[in-house]
C-alpha cells in the first residue's frame, strides 16, 4: 500500500463515483472550508446583545438572532468545526475499536470469539440512551465525553463486519499457503485483508460520520451533550423549543445545517458503496 | 406597580361547573406528609385541610384547629380541633390523627422534606383529649406558628400499614371540600365534591387537573379552551397580550411573590473568599438590563436574600450598581490582575477561571448566566456556563461542591429567617448554607433575631442584616420576577398573595365559574 | 438446527447478565441519588438528612450485596418498587406499555405497509422514474434528524395551521369509545409520523436493493420466459427471495424503533416506556431503570434471535447442520 497506489485508487474512486456522490463530496469539502474560516465568526457568535434578542431574519442578521441576541448565522458557522470533528472522530473510534475486536474474534476463534461476541451482543442490546445519560452525568461535558459515548455504542456493527471478513480470509488458500511459508498472522491479515476491506471501510466510515453527527446533535438537544456557548448545532437547537412560537428561525437554520451535513455524508457513503460494488462486478 | 388582588368576597358566587387546571407534572404521591413538589401541593389543597392556614394577608387563621393558644413559656402550644371536622368516611378528625401525623413527620425513616425541618425542635407531643393536644418545642422561635400550617393524616387508615407504601398514598382519604375520583397516571386527576365535608363547600362540582409538562403546550391548550388556567412566563405573557383570540377569552393575573433568582458562590474557594471579588461580580451583572430585556420589565432587582415584598427587605438598601470599571478596580485591589498577558486575570499563578453550574432544564437561568459570563469575559474572568442534569446538579449544590451555581429560591411561607441558609453553623453536610458563608457579625445578628420576641425589633435586625448581605455579597442576588397566570375570564373569586395563588385559605376553594356551562 | 438455536439461547444468558451488571454499576456510580433527585430546588435537604434517607433505602450497603439482592428478587419476578411513588415497578411498566405499543405498532405497520410496496415497485424498475423520485425522497428522510422534524411538524401543523393537537394522548373534551377515535388518531398523527419516517426510509431502500438484485436472478427470468407478467414475477419470485434478508433486518429495526421512541415520547409528552425510562434516569429511580434496561435487553435479544431463526430457516446449510 504505497502512497502511489492509494493515490491511484483515490483517483479511480472519483471516476467511479456516481454524480450524486460527487456532489456530496463537494458539499463535504465546502463544509470543511466553512470550518476552516469559522474562527472569523466566533466573535459575532458570542456577542450577547439583549436588546436584539429574537429578531427575525434580516439583512443585518440573515438567520435572525437567538434568545440572547447573538447572530444565528455566526453561531451556526461557529458550530461547524465542532460538529464535524466530533462526528469524524467518533466514527473513527467506532471503526478502530470495532475492527480490532472483530478481527481478533474472527482470527483466533474459540474462546476469544465466544467472549468477544458476547461483548458485541452486550453493547448491541445495551440501552444506548442510558449509557449516554450516565456518561453525561459523571464525566464533564466535553467533546471527548461525547466522542467516547458515541464511539462506544456504535462499534458493534463494524466488529461484526470485520469478524465476517476475517473468517472468510482465514480459510483462503492464499492465507494457508502464506502461513505454511512462515509469514506472521498480522502481516497476512494486513496484506490480504486490508485491500479487500478498504472500500467497505470507507463506506462504513462515511455512514458512521453521518450517524455520529446525528447522535451528537440529539445528545446536545436533550441537554446532555456539549454545553453552550461552545456548542454544536444540536446545542443551538436545544434552546429552540422554548421559543418555537415566536422564533421559528432558531429551529430552522441549525437544523438545516445539520440536515445538509448528514445528507452529504450519507450520499457520499452511498456513492462510495455503489462505486466499490460496481468495481467488484467489473 | 403590581399589587395583590382579593376577589374572593366579590360578586355572588354560583355553584356548578367543572374547573380545568393544569399541573406541570404527575404528583409522586398524595400523602400530605410525604409531599415534596408543586403538583402535589396543588391537588392536596382540595383534599387536605391544614391545622391552621394563611389568609391572603399572610395572617394565620383557623383551619382544622378552631383555635390555638401559646402558653406563657412561649414554646408550648395547645390546639383545639373543630368538633365538626370529619374525614371522608364520616369518622371525626381527632388528636390521635394529629399525634400520628407528627410522629410520622419526625420518623427518621420517613422522608418529609416540607415538614421535617420545621419540627426538628419539637420536644414533646401530648394528647389532652379527643379534640385537644399540646406541642412543646425546645425553645422559643418567633416564626414557630407557621409550622402549624400542616396537614393531618387519618391514623386509623394507616395503622398497621407500611407508611410509604400504603394505598392511601394513591387514594387519599379527604377531610377537605373535595375527594379524589380518578387518577390516570401522567394524564389527569379528577376530583368531585366531598359530601361529608364539614365546612363551606366549594363552588365547582368537579375539578380536573391535566398534566401538561410543557409551558408552550399549556398555552396552546388554554388558548383552545381546554384549560381554565395556566402559569406562563414572560414570553407567554407577550404572546397572550398580542393575541386577540386569547386576550378576549383570558385575563392576565400577575403579581410578585417571595421567590427570587440568585447565583450561589462558594465562599471557601480561592476566587470568592474575598468580599471585594464577590462585590465585583455583582457589579458585573447588568441586572437592570436583564429586567428590561429578558423579563420585559416584570421583575425587580434585589439586593439581599429576600424578595422586596418580604417584611425583612429594607427598600433603602439599594442594589450595587452595574459598574464594570468599578468592578475592575475591586478585582485589581484584590490582587487579580492579568500578569501574563493572556487575557485572563490571575493571582499567585492561578487563573481566574471557573464553572458556573446551572440545571439543564432552565431557560431564564441559563440566559442570565450567559449574560454574566459574557460580561466577565470582558474584564478578564473566564466563566464557563455548565448545564448539568438535575440529579447531578442538586447533589453538587447540596454538598457545596461548586464554584458558582445558579439557583432559584422558592418560598412556601413568609418566614424571613435567613438562619438555615446563611449562618455559619449550617454548612454542609449538616445544613443548607451550601456556599459556606461565614460572617461573625451576621451570625450574631441572625442568632439574636431568632430569639427576639418583639416583631418590630426583629425586623429591624433583619434590615441591618440586609445591609450586611448587600455589602458582603455572599451570593449574587439577581431578580425577583413576577408570577404570571392566564385565567379564563369566566373564573372568578381569585386572590393573590406573596406566597402565590395556593397555600392560602380559601385560595382556589373560593373560585367559581360565571354561568357554568353543562360540560361533560 | 435445533442445536444451533439452543446454543444461541444459552449464549444469551451471559449477555443479559453482562448488561444488567453494567447498568447496575453505571447507575450507582453516577452522581446524584434518588433521595435528592426527585425533588425541586425549593425542597432541598441537607446532606446529613440525605444520608439518613439513603440508609433507609438500603443505598449504603455494598454494591455486590445490593446486586445479589436485586437478582434474587428478579428471579422471583419481583422487580421491586419505584423510588418515586412506591408503586410496584411492574405496575408502572404495565401502565406505560400500551402507549409505547400503540405508537411503535402503528409505526411498524406503516413502515412495512409503505416500504414494501414502494421498495418492490422501485426495485422492479431500477433507475426508472419512481425509483429516482422515491430514492431522493427516501434519502432525505433518512438523513432527517427526528427531533428537528418533530419541532418543524409541530410548528407547522399544531401552531401555524392548528390542524393537529400539540401533545398528549387524548383531549379532555373528546368522547370515549369509538367516537373519540378521531381525536385519538389526531393525537397519534405527529408522533407516529416522526417515528415512522426514519425506519421507513431505511427499510424501503433495503427492499428496493434486494428486489433489484433478485430480479436479475435466473429463476425470475425463467418465470418471465414461462409467461408470467412482470408484476407477478416480481411479487411471486423476486420479492419472496428477497424476503428472508428483510425479515432478518426487521429484527434489528424493532429495537431501533423502541430507542427512537424515547425522544419522540419526550417531545410529544407521550406517556410510554421511553418517557418513563428517561424520567427515571433523571430522578435516579433505580428499580425502574434496572427493570426497563433488563426488559429492553431481553426484547432486543429476542428480536435478534427471531431474526437468526428466520435466517437459519432460509439457509439450508444452517438447517441441515453443515455449518453453525
Amino acid at each position: 500500500m504505497t502512497p502511489g497506489v492509494i493515490a491511484t485508487r483515490a483517483g479511480g474512486l472519483w471516476r467511479t463515483l456516481p454524480g450524486s456522490g460527487r456532489a456530496a463530496l463537494v458539499v463535504v469539502a465546502f463544509l470543511w472550508l466553512v470550518s476552516a474560516i469559522s474562527p472569523l465568526a466566533s466573535r459575532a457568535a458570542s456577542e450577547i446583545r439583549l436588546e436584539d434578542r429574537l429578531q427575525p431574519p434580516s439583512a443585518a442578521h440573515p438567520f435572525g438572532t437567538d434568545d440572547l441576541g447573538r447572530d444565528l448565522l455566526a453561531r451556526v458557522v461557529a458550530a461547524t468545526p465542532l460538529s464535524l470533528a466530533i462526528g469524524l472522530t467518533a466514527a473513527v473510534v467506532s471503526l478502530v475499536v470495532g475492527f480490532v475486536v472483530g478481527s481478533v474474534a474472527g482470527y483466533f476463534g474459540g474462546a476469544a470469539d465466544l467472549v468477544l461476541s458476547r461483548l458485541v451482543e452486550v453493547v448491541l442490546c445495551f440501552p444506548v440512551l442510558f449509557l449516554l445519560l450516565a456518561l453525561a452525568a459523571f464525566l464533564p461535558p466535553s467533546p471527548a465525553t461525547v466522542i467516547l459515548a458515541i464511539g462506544l455504542t456504535t462499534w458493534p456493527g463494524d466488529a461484526r463486519f470485520a469478524r465476517a471478513e476475517v473468517l472468510k480470509a482465514r480459510d483462503l488458500d492464499y492465507t494457508r499457503a502464506a502461513r505454511a511459508a512462515g509469514a506472521s498472522t498480522p502481516r497476512i491479515l494486513l496484506r490480504h485483508l486490508l485491500p479487500n476491506v478498504l472500500a467497505p471501510l470507507l463506506v462504513s466510515a462515511a455512514f458512521g460520520v453521518a450517524w455520529a453527527i446525528l447522535a451528537e446533535a440529539a445528545l446536545s438537544f436533550l441537554g446532555v451533550g456539549l454545553p453552550a456557548p461552545a456548542g454544536s448545532w444540536g446545542g443551538i437547537l436545544s434552546a429552540a423549543p422554548a421559543y418555537i412560537e415566536e422564533a421559528w428561525w432558531m429551529a430552522l437554520f441549525p437544523g438545516l445545517a445539520l440536515f445538509l451535513t448528514v445528507s452529504a455524508y450519507n450520499l457520499l457513503a452511498e456513492g462510495l458503496r455503489r462505486a466499490s460494488t460496481e468495481k467488484t462486478f467489473a | 406597580m403590581l399589587g395583590y388582588i382579593d376577589e374572593s368576597r366579590q360578586g355572588t358566587p354560583v355553584d356548578g361547573g367543572v374547573l380545568r387546571r393544569r399541573l406541570v407534572g404527575d404528583p409522586g404521591t398524595l400523602n400530605a406528609v410525604l409531599q415534596s413538589a408543586g403538583p402535589e401541593q396543588e391537588v392536596l389543597a382540595y383534599l387536605s385541610r391544614n391545622l391552621l392556614d394563611f389568609d391572603s394577608g399572610m395572617n394565620l387563621v383557623p383551619g382544622l384547629a378552631e383555635k390555638y393558644e401559646t402558653l406563657p413559656d412561649g414554646r408550648t402550644f395547645r390546639f383545639w380541633l373543630r368538633p365538626e371536622a370529619v374525614w371522608e368516611d364520616g369518622t371525626p378528625v381527632t388528636s390521635a390523627d394529629a399525634v400520628f401525623t407528627i410522629r410520622r413527620i419526625q420518623d427518621p425513616k420517613i422522608s418529609s422534606p416540607v415538614f421535617k425541618p420545621v419540627f426538628e425542635g419539637l420536644e414533646a407531643v401530648q394528647t389532652i383529649d379527643a379534640r385537644s393536644f399540646t406541642l412543646r418545642f425546645r425553645d422559643f422561635y418567633a416564626y414557630r406558628p407557621m409550622a402549624f400550617v400542616m396537614p393531618l393524616l387519618p391514623e386509623r387508615r394507616y395503622a398497621g400499614k407500611d407508611f410509604a407504601r400504603a394505598r392511601e398514598n394513591r387514594f387519599p382519604i379527604s377531610n377537605g371540600p373535595y375527594r379524589l375520583v380518578t387518577w390516570k397516571s401522567q394524564e389527569s386527576i379528577g376530583l368531585e365534591r366531598n359530601p361529608k365535608y364539614w365546612g363551606e363547600r366549594g363552588h365547582y362540582d368537579r375539578v380536573i387537573f391535566r398534566i401538561v409538562p410543557d409551558d408552550a403546550v399549556a398555552y396552546r391548550v388554554l388558548a383552545s379552551g381546554d384549560l381554565d388556567e395556566t402559569r406562563i412566563d414572560t414570553s407567554g405573557k407577550e404572546r397572550a397580550l398580542s393575541d386577540p383570540a386569547v386576550s378576549s377569552r383570558c385575563r392576565l393575573v400577575e403579581f410578585y411573590n417571595l421567590d427570587y433568582n440568585y447565583i450561589a458562590l462558594n465562599n471557601r474557594s480561592p476566587f470568592f473568599s474575598d468580599a471585594r471579588v464577590r462585590r465585583a461580580l455583582t457589579m458585573l451583572l447588568d441586572r437592570g438590563r436583564i429586567v428590561r430585556s429578558i423579563f420585559h420589565g416584570s421583575a425587580r432587582v434585589i439586593s439581599g436574600p429576600w424578595a422586596p415584598d418580604s417584611p425583612a427587605y429594607d427598600p433603602t438598601v439599594t442594589p450595587l450598581p452595574f459598574d464594570p470599571a468599578g468592578a475592575s478596580r475591586l478585582l485589581d485591589a484584590a490582587g487579580w490582575k492579568d500578569t501574563n498577558g493572556d487575557g485572563t486575570r490571575d493571582r499567585e499563578g492561578r487563573e481566574f477561571a471557573f464553572e458556573l453550574l446551572v440545571s439543564a432544564g432552565t431557560t431564564v437561568g441559563r440566559e442570565i448566566d450567559e449574560t454574566l459570563a459574557g460580561e466577565l469575559r470582558r474584564v478578564g474572568i473566564r466563566a464557563t456556563v455548565r448545564p448539568m442534569e438535575w440529579a447531578a446538579f442538586i447533589e453538587r449544590v447540596d454538598a457545596g461542591d461548586f464554584e458558582a451555581a445558579s439557583l432559584a429560591w422558592s418560598a412556601s411561607d413568609p418566614n424571613p429567617d435567613p438562619y438555615l441558609y446563611w449562618h455559619s453553623s449550617q454548612w454542609p453536610p449538616r445544613g443548607l448554607n451550601s456556599g459556606f458563608y461565614r460572617n461573625a457579625e451576621a451570625d450574631r445578628l441572625m442568632e439574636q433575631a431568632r430569639g427576639e420576641r418583639d416583631d418590630r425589633r426583629r425586623l429591624a435586625i433583619y434590615r441591618q442584616l440586609h445591609r450586611i448581605f448587600r455589602d458582603d455579597a455572599p451570593a449574587l442576588f439577581v431578580t425577583n420576577a413576577s408570577l404570571k397566570y392566564l385565567f379564563s375570564r369566566r373564573t372568578r373569586g381569585l386572590a393573590t398573595s406573596p406566597v402565590g395563588l395556593f397555600g392560602i385559605w380559601p385560595g382556589p376553594l373560593a373560585w367559581w365559574e360565571e354561568t357554568p356551562a353543562a360540560r361533560p | 438446527m435445533i442445536r444451533y438455536l439452543s446454543r444461541r439461547v444459552l449464549l444469551a444468558a451471559p449477555t443479559l447478565l453482562g448488561i444488567v451488571i453494567l447498568v447496575f454499576l453505571l447507575l450507582h456510580l453516577a452522581p446524584g441519588s434518588p433521595v435528592t433527585a426527585g425533588g425541586e430546588s425549593s425542597r432541598r435537604v441537607s446532606q446529613r438528612a440525605a444520608e439518613e434517607m439513603r440508609r433507609t433505602y438500603g443505598l449504603d450497603r455494598p454494591l455486590p450485596e445490593r446486586f445479589g439482592k436485586w437478582l434474587g428478587r428478579v428471579a422471583r419476578l419481583d422487580f421491586g418498587e419505584s423510588f418515586v411513588d412506591h408503586r410496584p415497578v411492574l405496575e408502572r411498566v404495565r401502565e406505560a406499555f400500551p402507549y409505547t405499543l400503540e405508537l411503535n405498532g402503528l409505526a411498524l405497520l406503516l413502515t412495512l405497509g409503505i416500504a414494501i410496496p414502494l421498495g418492490v415497485a422501485a426495485g422492479g424498475r431500477p433507475e426508472g422514474p419512481l425509483d429516482r423520485a422515491s430514492g431522493a425522497m427516501l434519502f432525505a428522510l433518512y438523513s432527517l434528524p427526528s427531533f428537528w422534524a418533530a419541532l418543524l411538524l409541530q410548528a407547522l401543523f399544531s401552531i401555524r395551521l392548528r390542524w393537529l393537537p400539540l401533545y398528549g394522548v387524548v383531549s379532555d373534551s373528546a368522547p370515549p369509545g369509538w367516537s373519540g377515535l378521531a381525536d385519538r388518531l389526531a393525537h397519534l398523527a405527529l408522533p407516529v409520523a416522526c417515528l415512522t419516517y426514519g425506519s421507513l426510509a431505511f427499510y424501503a431502500r433495503l427492499v428496493r436493493a434486494s428486489v433489484a438484485e433478485a430480479r436479475q436472478a435466473d429463476f425470475v427470468l425463467a418465470a418471465r420466459a414461462r409467461g408470467l407478467s412482470r408484476r407477478q414475477a416480481l411479487w411471486k419470485h423476486a420479492f419472496r427471495n428477497a424476503l428472508l434478508p428483510l425479515i432478518t433486518v426487521l429484527g434489528l429495526v424493532l429495537p431501533g424503533l423502541l430507542s427512537g421512541s424515547v425522544i419522540i415520547e419526550r417531545i410529544f409528552a407521550w406517556p410510554g416506556l421511553g418517557r418513563l425510562y428517561f424520567d427515571s434516569i433523571l430522578s435516579r429511580d433505580y428499580p425502574v431503570v434496572l427493570a426497563l434496561s433488563l426488559l429492553g435487553a431481553i426484547a432486543t435479544l429476542f428480536f435478534t434471535f427471531l431474526a437468526d431463526v428466520a435466517y437459519a430457516l432460509a439457509d439450508p446449510r444452517v438447517r441441515d447442520g453443515t455449518i453453525e
